[in-house]
C-alpha cells in the first residue's frame, strides 16, 4: 500500500513540473499535444488513467497506453486497423455514452498511422476541462479581459454600462427592464442596502421633495458616506469569516477580544480601504505591518473559525496533530473559497475531483498557512492611542515632581538627608504615580490581582498578582535592584520584591522576604545559586511604613543587601556575577520569579523602584534611600502654597482618569499568534500519521497570469510564507481575486450573483449569466485600484438597479429567476435588519459604532470544567439596543429571534443567506420579549410625536415602519385597533407585516 | 386565563384554516422534496418504501464503557489485575494505563436471545429480545466534542449538520404543527457545545433542532414573553392578516408573501399542538409509572421519553434525548475517568426504566414495527484502568478503538449482537462498523439511500456520510 501511495506521489509531482513549464510553452516538438493529447484528455482520462484505470487501461501515458490495459496492447503504431484503441472508438463503443465526433476520429486515426508519436509525457489531464471537471482551460481560470460595452437599441435606459450588458442580454431574450421605481421605494431600497437601517421620515421627504435629477446619485453618496455603510456591509464579510467569537468545541470558552476584527472590517470599509489591501491585511497584516496594531487585527480573519482547547492540549499527539489538521484544512478552506472561489480544501486527501488543484499545492497553501494560530495579542504597547495616553501620563507626573521638589526638599531636609545628587538608574518606576518607566520602554503591564493606586503597585498576593516589563534590550550583569516597599503582613513567605529574571524564570537575581529565614530579608536566586542567608535582624517596620531595600551585584561576584540606605548583613562573594542576556530578560515585581504561583507572589505595596547597570557605592545609596525617602501624600500637600495645593490636585485628578482609562483600555485582539511552524509534508489520504515529500509554500499553478511559486526553501520563516501568499492572492493579474469580489458584489445587491455560487467559481459551480458584465466589473475594479465603493455605486445607480419590482406573468415564464433582471426582486430583510429597523422605528437604536459587543446571554462558566454555556437572557434588557452587528456572536450562544430570520450558524462560512419562512419565524416575531418590548416603546413614541389622536399615531407609525401615509381604509383600521388595544398592538403587528419585512 | 388563550387561539385557527387547506404545507415538506432551489435540487425522498418512519435518538454524552454494559468479556474478568500485554503503547487521552480492570456488574443472558447485558441495565435486560446491539463500533478520536460531532453529523468539526437536520431536509415533516427535528436535552444540563450539537449547519435554519423543555414553557417564543391584555394577541392577528392581504393584492402571483401567511396560521396551530403534546397528565398514571415519571431518579428522564412518544405520535420525524451534560466535576454525564461504579451507576439509574419503559410502550402501541430507536455513545472506555502502570485504579479512560450500541425497532433483526470487539473488550476485531456505516444504516432504514441525499456546499455534494459509509445489511431484518 505505501508503495502504489509512493509511486502515486511521484507521479503528481511529475504532473506539477510538466503544468509548471506548461504555461507558455514553446513549440511542440509534434501535434500530439496540440490535436491528439486534448482528445484523450477531454473524452477518454476520466475513466482511463491513475491507479483505478478501467479495464486496467492508462492511456495518459506513453508506456502504459502502449502497453494496453486487460484486453492488451491499445496502439499499434503506424497500424490504426490493428489498435484496439481505434476500434473501440470506431465502433462507437468508447467513449460509452458519447462517441466521438468524425473531426475527433480523424484525428486520431491520423495520429496512429502517422506513428503515434508521443509528446508530453505523461499528458496533462488538467490540461483541458472534460464532462467531469475543469481543467486549466475553465473560464474563470483564464485572464480577466475588459470587454467592449455592447451595443443596445434602448440606449436610453443606460444609466451606467452595467445597464447595456443587461439590455443586451435582454434584447435577444425578448425581454426589458421595468420604469424606474417611485422614490420610496428607491430610498427605502437603498437605505436598507447600503446602510441597513429604514429611511427617517424626514429623509424620505427630503428626496421625494428634492427635485433635482441628480437626487438619486446624492442619496447614493450620503448613504455611502455614513458610518451605518460600514456595519451594513461588514456583516456580509464576517458570514464569509464564519465569525465566532467563542471557541465552539467542548468548551467553547468566550473570545473577549474578538470584535477588535469586527471592527476592523468595519472601519476598513467606512474607509474605502482598496480590497488588495484590505485582503492582504487579512492574511498577513501582522507580517507586512508589524508595528500597526490594525493590520494585526486585521488577521483576525484567519482565526475566527472554531478553536478546540481540549484537542489541542490532549496528552496524544497523534491525536493532536489531527486536530491541528482539521483546523488547517478549515482556514485553507475559508482562505480559497473567500478570496478565490476556488475549493482547495477539496484536495487535502488527493487531487482536487473536480478542480484543476493538485494535492501537492493544497500543502503549498498549508505551508504558507502552517505558522498561523490562534491567540490573543495584546497590543497596548503599539497601540498609538495607548502610546499618547502613557506620553501625557509621564509630562503630567514630571509636573507633579517639579511641582513638589521644592516641598520635597525642605520635608527631607527635616529628615537630615543629604542634598547630594542621587544616582542615575537606566530604569525608574515610580507606581504611585503609573506604570511607565520615567527614563526607558520598559514600562510594567500589571496581571490579574496586580492594580495601581496612588500609594503604589498593590499585590494582593492572589491569582497571579504581579507586573512584568518588557524584555530589557541590553545585557545586565554587575547591578544594583533597589525599590520601596510596604508589606501587608511581615509573616509572609517568599514573595519576590523585584526580580531581574531570564524569559521563564529559570535564572533570576530578586530582593525577597521570608523565604529561607522567615520575617528577614532574602537575597533571592534561582536554586539559591547567589544566596546566603543574611543572619540579620528581623524587619520590624515595613508593614507600617514604606521601607528602602536594595541589593548590589558587582563585576566581581561581590553581593551586599541594603536596607533604608544601610548594610543589611555582610557583603559576600558569589559564583556571578550571572549574565543575562538583553533579549530575554526582564524585570518582575511582586514575584519572585516567572511562572507565578502563590508561593512566590508578594503581599505588599510597592511605591517605587529603581534599576542600575552597575553595583551602587554605599555612599550612593544612603543618598538615593534619603532622596527618595517616601513622603505622605499629605505631608506634601501641606508643605505647599495654597495655589499649588490647587493645581497639584488637578493634575493628580487628570493622571488617576488616564490611568484609569489606560487600565480598560488594553488593546488585545483575538489575532493571529504566528508560531515558528514545522516542517510542512504531503500527508497520504490527508493522514497526518502517513507524511510523504516536503513541501514548500506555493498557490495554485492553474490560475493563469499569475506565478504560483513563491520561490521560498520548505524552511523558510513563516512571515515570508504569508506576505507571498497574500502577494499571489491579491496580484492584480490573478483572475479569480477579482472575478470573485466583482460577483460578491453583485450578489449582496442583487440577491443572486451573476454566478449564483459566490464562493466557488469552479466546475461543481453555477455559469455566470453575464459573463462579460462580471468581467467589465472585475476590471473596472483593478482599473479604478480595488475601489469597492466606487462598484456599490455603478451598481446601484444603474437602472437595472433603480427599476421596479413588480411581477410580470409573461417575463416570469421565461426566466422564472429572474437572471436576466426583468425586475428587481425584492428582498427579505437580513436577520440583523429586522432587528435594527425595529429599534430604529422605536426610536431606541443606538448607532454608536465599535467596541465590546453586548451579549443577549450570560455567560455560564459549568461547575469543574473549562467549558462554559450561553444562557438567554431577557432581550429587552437595557443596553441592548445597538445594532445586531454588535452582538457578541459566541457559536453555542445562538438566538432565537435571529436564527427564525436565517442567521448562519457561525462556525462555517456562508457566503450567502437562506431566506425561509416558517411557523417558528412567526412566533419568534409575534412573541419574542424583545419584539413585545419594543412594540411598547414604539407606542411611547408615537404618543410623544402625534399626540393623543388614534390616526395621527397610524400616519406616524406607518411613516416610520414602511416609508408611506395609509390609505384612508388602513387608516380607519388601524384607529380602531390603536382605540381599542392601544398603539403597541400596532406596532407588533406593523413589525410582523410583510410590508416591513420585505423590500420591493 | 389557559382557557380564554386557548379558546382564542382556536378561533382564530378555525378562521384560518382554510387557508391552510388549500396550500402547500410548510412543516410537512421536506426540503429536498422540492426542486427549482439553488443546492437544493435532489430528488425526492424517501428513495425507496422506508421500513421505518421516524426516530428516537438517545444519545449518552461523555462514553459508556463497553465491557461494563453490552460487551461480555470473560478474558477481561480472568485477566483482572494483570498488565495490558500488547506490542503498542496505548494511545489514550490522559496517557495514563493501568492495570486490566473486570467489569463492576455481572453480567446475564436475557429473555429469549440471551443476549449479554450486565446488571447495569436491569429494566433494559427485560427488553433484550427487542435489542440490536453493534459491538464493534469505532470513532475516529477520543476527544469527547470532535467524537460527538461525528457521531451526530459524521464530521468532527463544528458547522456541520446533525443527523436530525439532514432527515428534517430530507423527509420533512409529518405534523403540520410541530417542527421535524426536536431535541430534549439532559434535564440537568445542555451537552458540551450546548446548541452546536443540534445545528443545522449549512442546511437551511429551518432544520435546526427545536428544543423542547419537559417542563415550563417547553418552546422559546411559543407564548407572548409575557401576558398581555384580553384580546390584544387576536387583535394583532387580525391586524397582521389585513396589512399582509392589502399587500398581496398590490403583489400579486408572489408565492413567497403567500407563504409567509400560512406560516402565521400554522403558527397557531402549534400553540395548540406542543403544549397538548407535552401535557402528561392526559397518560394514565400506569403509563407514566411504566417510564419512571414517579420516581426522584428517573422522573426527568421517564418525562423526556414519554414527551418523545407522544411527538412521534404526532408526526414529528426525530427525536433527539440526551443523557447528560457537559464535562467537569462533579460528574453529570458518563465520563467516568475517576470511579466507574459510582459513575455508571449514577447515569443509568437516570435511564434505564425510562428506555425501558418507551420500548414497551412502542411495542405494545404497535408503533415500533415503523419507528428506530437509537442508542449511542462517542466512543467507548479502556478495559484497562485510568491509573499507575501497576495500580487497578476505579476510572476507565477514552477508548476509540472498540465499543457498543444499540437500535431497535423497524426492520432491524431483533434480540441479536453484530461484530466483536477482541479478548479483552479493547479493540473492534470482527465486523468493524463506523460512524458513516451507522448514518447509512439509520438512512437506509428511513427509505434514503445515503449517497443520494445530499446538499451543495463548499464546492461539494455534501453528505451525512462525507464520501464513505455503507449499510450493515447482516442486521436488517
Amino acid at each position: 500500500m505505501p508503495g502504489r501511495h509512493a509511486r502515486w506521489l511521484a507521479l503528481t509531482m511529475t504532473l506539477c513540473c510538466c503544468a509548471g513549464a506548461g504555461v507558455g510553452m514553446a513549440e511542440p516538438e509534434n501535434d500530439f499535444d496540440t490535436r491528439v493529447a486534448p482528445i484523450l484528455a477531454r473524452r477518454c482520462l476520466d475513466c482511463h488513467s491513475g491507479a483505478n484505470a478501467k479495464g486496467k487501461l492508462d492511456l495518459s501515458s506513453r508506456k502504459t497506453a502502449f502497453t494496453g490495459g486487460e484486453q492488451g496492447a491499445a496502439v499499434i503504431a503506424g497500424n490504426p486497423d490493428e489498435s484496439l484503441l481505434w476500434e473501440r472508438v470506431d465502433a462507437d463503443e468508447m467513449p460509452p455514452k458519447s462517441p466521438l465526433s468524425a473531426a475527433e476520429k480523424a484525428a486520431l486515426r491520423a495520429w496512429i498511422a502517422d506513428g503515434a508519436r508521443w509528446g508530453s509525457d505523461p499528458i496533462d489531464p488538467y490540461q483541458v476541462t472534460t464532462e467531469r471537471r475543469a481543467g486549466r482551460d475553465w473560464w474563470s481560470l483564464q485572464p480577466v479581459q475588459r470587454p467592449r460595452t455592447p451595443d443596445v437599441r434602448d440606449r436610453g435606459l443606460v444609466r451606467t454600462p452595467i445597464d447595456a450588458f443587461i439590455l443586451s442580454r435582454q434584447e435577444s431574450a425578448g425581454l426589458a427592464f421595468q420604469d424606474e421605481a417611485d422614490r420610496v421605494t428607491l430610498i427605502r431600497r437603498l437605505s436598507f442596502d447600503l446602510t441597513g437601517l429604514p429611511p427617517t421620515p424626514e429623509a424620505i421627504d427630503q428626496f421625494v421633495q428634492d427635485p433635482a435629477p441628480d437626487a438619486y446619485e446624492r442619496l447614493t453618496d450620503r448613504l455611502l458616506a455614513s458610518p451605518q455603510y460600514g456595519v451594513r456591509w461588514a456583516r456580509t464579510w464576517l458570514d464569509l469569516a464564519r465569525y465566532g467569537e467563542s471557541n465552539g468545541f467542548e468548551y467553547d470558552e468566550f473570545r473577549l477580544s474578538s470584535w477588535r476584527y469586527r471592527d476592523w472590517v468595519v472601519n476598513a470599509l467606512n474607509a474605502n480601504q482598496p480590497y488588495d489591501e484590505f485582503a492582504r491585511l487579512q492574511i498577513a497584516g501582522d507580517r507586512v505591518r508589524p508595528n500597526d496594531p490594525a493590520a494585526i487585527e486585521a488577521t483576525g480573519f484567519l482565526v475566527a473559525g472554531a478553536y478546540d482547547t481540549a484537542g489541542q492540549n490532549q496528552q496524544s499527539a497523534a491525536m493532536k496533530a489531527v486536530v491541528r489538521n482539521d483546523e488547517l484544512e478549515d482556514m485553507i478552506g475559508t482562505v480559497g473559497q473567500t478570496f478565490l472561489g476556488l475549493t482547495i480544501h477539496c484536495a487535502r486527501c488527493h487531487d482536487h475531483k473536480f478542480d484543476p488543484v493538485r494535492q501537492t499545492e493544497y500543502y503549498g497553501l498549508a505551508s504558507a498557512l502552517s505558522g498561523v494560530r490562534h491567540g490573543e495579542r495584546d497590543l497596548s504597547a503599539i497601540d498609538p492611542a495607548t502610546i499618547a495616553a502613557r506620553d501625557r501620563l509621564a509630562a503630567l507626573s514630571r509636573a507633579v515632581s517639579d511641582l513638589e521638589a521644592p516641598a520635597l526638599a525642605r520635608l527631607r531636609l527635616g529628615q537630615k538627608a543629604s542634598l547630594a545628587a542621587p544616582p542615575r538608574p537606566i530604569a525608574a518606576w515610580d507606581f504611585d504615580r503609573g506604570p511607565e518607566d520615567r527614563i526607558g520602554k520598559l514600562h510594567v503591564t500589571l496581571e490579574a490581582g496586580a492594580s495601581l493606586t496612588s500609594d503604589g503597585l498593590l499585590l494582593k498576593g492572589d491569582s497571579s498578582g504581579h507586573a512584568t516589563t518588557p524584555m530589557l534590550g541590553r545585557e545586565l550583569h554587575a547591578k544594583t535592584i533597589e525599590a520601596w516597599v510596604k508589606l501587608a503582613a511581615l509573616d509572609q513567605r517568599g514573595g519576590g520584591v523585584m526580580s531581574v529574571e531570564t524569559r521563564e524564570g529559570a535564572r533570576f537575581d530578586a530582593i525577597v522576604f521570608g523565604e529561607r529565614e522567615p520575617g528577614r530579608w532574602t537575597v533571592g536566586s534561582d536554586n539559591f545559586a547567589r544566596t546566603r542567608d543574611l543572619r540579620a535582624p528581623a524587619e520590624t517596620e515595613a508593614a507600617a511604613r514604606p521601607i528602602h531595600v536594595a541589593i548590589t551585584y558587582d563585576e566581581d561576584g561581590e553581593i551586599q543587601f541594603y536596607r533604608e540606605g544601610r548594610r543589611l548583613g555582610r557583603p559576600y562573594q558569589s559564583k556571578g556575577p550571572e549574565r543575562f542576556p538583553g533579549n530575554q530578560t526582564h524585570v518582575v515585581f511582586g514575584l519572585r520569579h516567572s511562572p507565578a504561583g502563590r508561593d512566590r507572589l508578594l503581599k505588599g505595596t510597592i511605591v517605587r523602584a529603581r534599576l542600575y547597570d552597575r553595583a551602587l557605592e554605599p555612599w550612593e545609596l544612603a543618598n538615593s534611600a534619603a532622596s527618595f525617602a517616601v513622603v505622605s501624600s499629605a505631608a506634601i500637600a501641606a508643605e505647599l502654597p495654597e495655589g499649588q495645593r490647587a493645581e497639584r490636585v488637578r493634575l493628580l485628578t487628570e493622571i488617576a482618569r488616564i490611568r484609569t482609562r489606560l487600565a480598560s483600555q488594553v488593546r488585545k485582539a483575538y489575532a493571529v499568534s504566528p508560531r515558528d511552524p514545522p516542517t510542512t509534508r504531503l500527508l497520504l489520504r490527508g493522514n497526518p500519521a502517513q507524511p510523504d515529500a516536503v513541501i514548500a509554500a506555493g498557490g495554485v499553478a492553474a490560475l493563469r497570469g499569475v506565478e504560483s511559486r513563491f520561490s521560498l526553501p520548505p524552511d523558510a520563516p513563516e512571515g515570508r510564507r504569508r506576505i507571498q501568499l497574500a502577494a499571489w492572492i491579491t496580484d492584480r493579474a490573478n483572475p479569480l481575486f477579482a472575478r470573485v469580489i466583482a460577483n460578491r458584489l453583485w450578489q449582496w445587491h442583487f440577491g443572486t450573483g451573476l454566478v449564483e455560487s459566490s464562493s466557488d467559481l469552479g466546475f461543481n459551480g453555477g455559469a455566470p449569466s453575464h459573463p462579460k458584465l462580471l468581467d467589465w466589473l472585475a476590471s473596472e475594479l483593478v482599473e479604478t485600484g480595488w475601489d469597492l465603493k466606487a462598484v456599490h455605486r455603478l451598481i446601484v445607480t444603474s437602472h437595472a438597479y433603480r427599476q421596479a419590482s413588480g411581477m410580470n406573468a409573461q417575463a416570469a415564464q421565461r426566466d422564472a429567476g429572474n437572471r436576466l433582471l426583468w425586475r428587481k426582486s425584492p428582498i427579505r430583510l437580513e436577520a440583523e435588519m429586522v432587528r435594527d429597523a425595529m429599534l430604529a422605528v422605536s426610536g431606541t437604536l443606538d448607532t454608536g459604532l465599535g467596541g465590546p459587543s453586548f451579549r443577549d446571554y450570560e455567560v455560564v462558566k459549568a461547575p469543574g470544567t473549562p467549558a462554559v454555556l450561553y444562557q438567554a437572557v431577557d432581550p429587552s434588557a437595557p443596553g441592548l439596543s445597538r445594532r445586531t452587528l454588535y452582538r457578541a456572536w459566541a457559536r453555542g450562544g445562538r438566538n432565537a429571534l435571529l436564527d427564525a430570520f436565517d442567521c448562519p450558524d457561525p462556525s462555517t462560512t456562508a457566503p450567502r443567506r437562506g431566506s425561509t419562512t416558517t411557523p417558528l419565524q412567526a412566533l419568534a416575531l409575534m412573541n419574542n420579549a424583545l419584539v413585545l418590548h419594543l412594540a411598547d416603546v414604539t407606542a411611547r413614541r408615537l404618543e410623544r410625536e402625534a399626540g393623543p389622536a388614534a390616526e395621527r399615531q397610524v400616519d406616524r407609525a406607518y411613516k416610520l415602519a414602511l416609508g408611506r401615509a395609509p390609505d384612508a381604509a388602513e387608516r380607519a383600521e388601524a384607529a380602531r385597533v390603536v382605540e381599542r388595544h392601544g398603539a403597541a398592538t400596532l406596532a407588533r403587528a406593523l413589525f410582523n407585516s410583510n410590508e416591513f419585512l420585505y423590500v420591493d | 386565563m389557559e382557557m380564554d388563550r386557548r379558546a382564542l387561539l382556536s378561533s382564530w385557527v378555525r378562521s384560518g384554516l382554510a387557508g391552510a387547506a388549500a396550500s402547500a404545507l410548510l412543516l410537512r415538506d421536506g426540503t429536498a422534496a422540492r426542486a427549482g432551489v439553488a443546492g437544493e435540487s435532489q430528488p425526492a425522498c424517501p428513495h425507496f418504501e422506508p421500513r421505518a418512519k421516524r426516530a428516537i435518538h438517545v444519545c449518552l454524552c461523555g462514553a459508556m464503557s463497553q465491557v461494563d454494559t453490552f460487551d461480555y468479556k470473560p478474558g477481561l474478568i480472568a485477566a483482572h489485575g494483570q498488565s495490558l500485554q500488547s506490542a503498542e503503547k496505548p494511545d489514550v487521552f490522559f496517557g495514563q494505563i493501568g492495570r486490566l480492570r473486570k467489569p463492576d456488574w455481572g453480567f446475564q443472558r436475557r429473555g429469549s436471545s440471551g443476549l449479554w447485558i450486565s446488571d447495569l441495565f436491569p429494566h433494559l435486560g427485560e427488553v433484550a429480545d427487542e435489542l440490536t446491539v453493534i459491538r464493534s463500533m469505532v470513532a475516529e478520536t477520543s476527544n469527547h466534542t470532535p467524537a460527538t460531532f461525528q457521531e451526530n453529523s459524521g464530521f468532527r468539526l463544528n458547522g456541520f449538520p446533525t443527523m436530525g437536520a439532514w432527515l428534517s431536509y430530507g423527509l420533512g415533516c409529518e405534523s403540520d404543527d410541530l417542527p421535524a427535528f426536536v431535541v430534549i436535552p439532559d434535564a440537568r444540563e445542555l451537552p458540551a457545545g450546548g446548541t452546536i450539537n443540534w445545528t443545522n449547519g449549512f442546511l437551511p435554519t429551518r432544520h435546526q433542532g427545536v428544543v423542547i423543555r419537559p417542563t415550563g414553557e417547553p418552546i422559546d417564543d411559543l407564548f407572548p414573553a409575557r401576558t398581555l391584555p384580553e384580546g390584544v394577541d387576536a387583535a394583532t392577528r387580525d391586524l397582521v392578516a389585513t396589512m399582509n392581504r392589502r399587500h398581496l393584492e398590490r403583489h400579486p402571483n408572489d408565492d413567497i408573501l403567500a407563504a409567509r401567511m400560512r406560516g402565521y396560521e400554522l403558527a397557531a396551530r402549534m400553540q395548540l399542538a406542543v403544549p397538548e403534546v407535552t401535557d402528561l397528565r392526559r397518560e394514565g398514571l400506569k403509563t407514566q409509572e411504566l417510564y419512571g415519571v414517579d420516581r426522584p431518579e428517573t422522573a426527568d428522564f421517564g418525562r423526556a421519553c414519554l414527551i418523545a412518544r407522544r411527538l412521534l405520535e404526532q408526526g414529528v420525524r426525530f427525536v433527539q434525548l440526551f443523557s447528560g451534560g457537559t464535562f467537569g466535576s462533579p460528574r453529570r454525564n458518563w465520563d467516568g475517568h475517576e470511579d466507574m461504579k459510582a459513575n455508571h451507576g449514577q447515569e443509568a439509574s437516570r435511564i434505564d426504566r425510562p428506555i425501558a419503559g418507551l420500548l414497551k410502550d412502542l411495542r405494545r402501541r404497535g408503533m415500533l414495527d415503523d419507528t428506530l430507536v437509537l442508542f449511542t455513545t462517542e466512543f467507548g472506555r479502556t478495559p484497562f484502568a485510568q491509573s499507575a502502570a501497576d495500580v487497578v485504579g476505579a476510572g476507565r479512560d477514552h477508548n476509540q478503538y472498540g465499543f457498543s450500541i444499540w437500535m431497535a425497532g423497524a426492520g432491524l433483526k431483533h434480540g441479536m449482537a453484530w461484530g466483536a470487539t477482541d479478548e479483552i473488550g479493547w479493540k473492534a476485531s470482527e465486523n468493524v462498523v463506523t460512524w458513516p456505516d451507522f448514518h447509512a444504516t439509520v438512512l437506509h432504514l428511513l427509505g434514503i439511500e445515503h449517497e443520494r441525499l445530499t446538499y451543495y456546499h463548499n464546492g461539494i455534494q455534501r453528505r451525512l456520510t462525507n464520501v464513505h459509509g455503507s449499510v450493515i445489511k447482516p442486521i436488517l431484518a
